[in-house]
């Protein structure tokens, strides 16, 4: 039996459904300004570009790369020795997506600024949440 | 209009026990670094009508139990921020008229930033959707992303950015109030081979995780003037936010416009009058060394990319150009929490002449910078002098 998950999972605030029903299929959707058509991430109520409130969940490529990591040998309870911590800078634009998360499944001597990584999900076992990862591409 | 130079001034310092563990809370913390400070000006406690919390959030009814603490009398000025920030803001309002003792403070007791302060839980607690801490990101980890960010873009040594630990490490063996003090000097070799935390983040890189509080108490110009100790006075500053805290990043992170520090930099050299070369003492937030190689950076100490030679050069180091954190710092004296006004107290300090041992001959212009928030999200910067 593995060891239960316990690092700190996102509430699923409301608001926030499409984003983790997406997440569940292993989809990622970051809000799209209708009005403008930039990006916004984090999610918040208005577009940082025009203000607009009309934003839409919208598939992204999901497709980067590595601004910059970590690798943490002294983490907080329920973190595995080691994790990986690492920004991810996503190919869509203008307004650039930097995502903050952990990288899976990916050598650390491989790990170089720059190099192109893709987002995965893992289901976290007996929650009812999927939580986006980032692998080498 | 012109920001009020000379027309408030520091009258008051206070530093609780700073250490691991106190058997305090914070609130008492505070109730004692009030009281200390107000005493240290010489004033009472039914004279204060400013209040500035350093509180991680601070709701109004905050503001308001500590206006019944202090007796009940209206408090006419209330106010947020970071502690440099909050020295300038507080005397401008003085200059307004809004209030005439304005004290800006924070306790913290039992309740680290670092992963050993964090609970353990029987199940997965649930958070912010978008909390850092959902991937591990306490402030060690931002940090070591952002040390490796500037190691790779400016092809600097990591070796040179821990030049920063063995100064202030120096400083704090000169401050018996220091919590790291007495373990003795380090070199580059003790940094670079003590404990990995977070890579490239050793432990000696990374700062004290501690109990303690501080309190700061600004004066309107005729009051300042008769107070116990010397005034030290504001002659400038500024505090700038400019993105949400350790939720977005910008891309570039770090650029030749930089962000929150910079705009601080600029309006505190510009609405106090001071040069750059002015400066005799500092105290630069310090949280880690890539920060102060930051913060020399965007102030305009030294141009971008090129911080941890500026600190390699020993310009921060008793003796040098400009000494700097010259208690210990975040690294070697404290870090309690919301060391945001630390750095003030330490220069008030100086410029009184007050600091022994440690004490810059003839300092008489000094500048803090408070940051944070954010990796430089959100910063403060004063600009004080004695008479
Ligand atoms: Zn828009």
């Amino acid at each position: 039996m593995s060891e239960p998950y316990l690092r700190p999972l996102p509430a699923k605030s409301p608001g926030t459904e499409p984003f983790w029903e997406a997440a569940a299929e292993h989809r990622l959707v970051i809000p799209k300004c209708n009005n403008c058509g930039d990006w916004n991430w984090i999610p918040y109520p208005g577009c940082r570009t025009c203000l607009s409130e009309d934003q839409v969940w919208t598939p992204a490529s999901g497709y980067g790369t590595l601004m910059t990591w970590s690798i943490v040998s002294r983490g907080p309870p329920g973190f595995p020795s080691p994790y990986v911590t690492a920004l991810v800078e996503l190919d869509e634009r203008p307004r650039s997506i930097v995502m903050l998360g952990n990288i899976v499944d990916t050598p650390h001597e491989d790990l170089k600024v720059g190099m192109r990584m893709q987002v995965v999900f893992e289901d976290i076992a007996d929650e009812d949440i999927s939580i986006w990862r980032f692998k080498a591409a | 209009m012109a920001f009020p130079s000379r027309k408030a001034a520091v009258v008051g310092v206070y530093l609780t026990e700073q250490g691991r563990g106190l058997p305090r809370t914070a609130w008492s913390l505070e109730l004692e670094a009030i009281k200390g400070a107000l005493d240290d000006a010489g004033l009472r406690p039914d004279q204060v009508d400013g209040l500035i919390p350093m509180a991680y959030v601070t709701p109004l009814n905050l503001h308001m139990a500590w206006t019944e603490q202090l007796g009940g009398k209206p408090i006419t000025y209330l106010d947020v921020g970071s502690g440099a920030g909050a020295v300038a803001k507080a005397a401008a309002a003085i200059d307004a008229g809004l209030c005439k003792v304005c004290v800006i403070y924070f306790g913290n007791a039992n309740n680290g930033n670092g992963p050993g302060a964090q609970k353990r839980h029987d199940k997965a607690p649930r958070v912010d959707d978008w909390d850092y801490m959902v991937h591990g990101a306490y402030m060690s980890v931002w940090y070591a992303m952002w040390t490796r960010a500037y190691m790779h873009q400016f092809n600097v040594r990591q070796e040179d950015l821990a030049e920063y630990s063995v100064i202030a490490r120096y400083h704090a063996t000169l401050n018996p109030a220091s919590i790291m003090g007495k373990r003795g000097e380090i070199t580059v070799d003790d940094v670079m081979n003590s404990r990995p935390i977070a890579d490239p983040l050793h432990l000696l890189e990374c700062p004290l995780d501690n109990d303690g509080g501080y309190a700061i108490v600004v004066a309107a110009e005729d009051i300042a003037r008769d107070c116990k100790k010397k005034p030290i006075w504001v002659l400038g500053g500024a505090e700038a936010t400019y993105t949400d805290s350790y939720r977005t990043i910008t891309s570039p992170w770090i650029s030749n416009e930089g962000a929150a520090v910079r705009r601080v930099g600029e309006m505190a050299f510009e609405n106090s009058g001071i040069t750059h070369d002015e400066i005799d003492v500092a105290g630069l937030y310090d949280c880690f060394p890539v920060t102060v190689a930051r913060d020399l950076e965007e102030l305009g100490f030294c141009k971008l990319g090129e911080g941890a030679d500026y600190i390699k050069a020993g310009h921060l180091r008793l003796g040098g150009k400009m000494p700097s954190n010259t208690d210990g710092g975040l690294l070697s004296h404290s870090h309690n929490g919301n060391p945001s006004g630390m750095h003030t107290i330490e220069v008030v300090k100086q410029l009184r002449g007050e600091c022994g041992e440690r004490q810059v001959p003839d300092a008489k212009i000094g500048l803090t910078l408070a940051q944070g928030w954010a990796v430089h999200g959100l910063a403060g910067v004063a600009i004080m002098a004695a008479d």
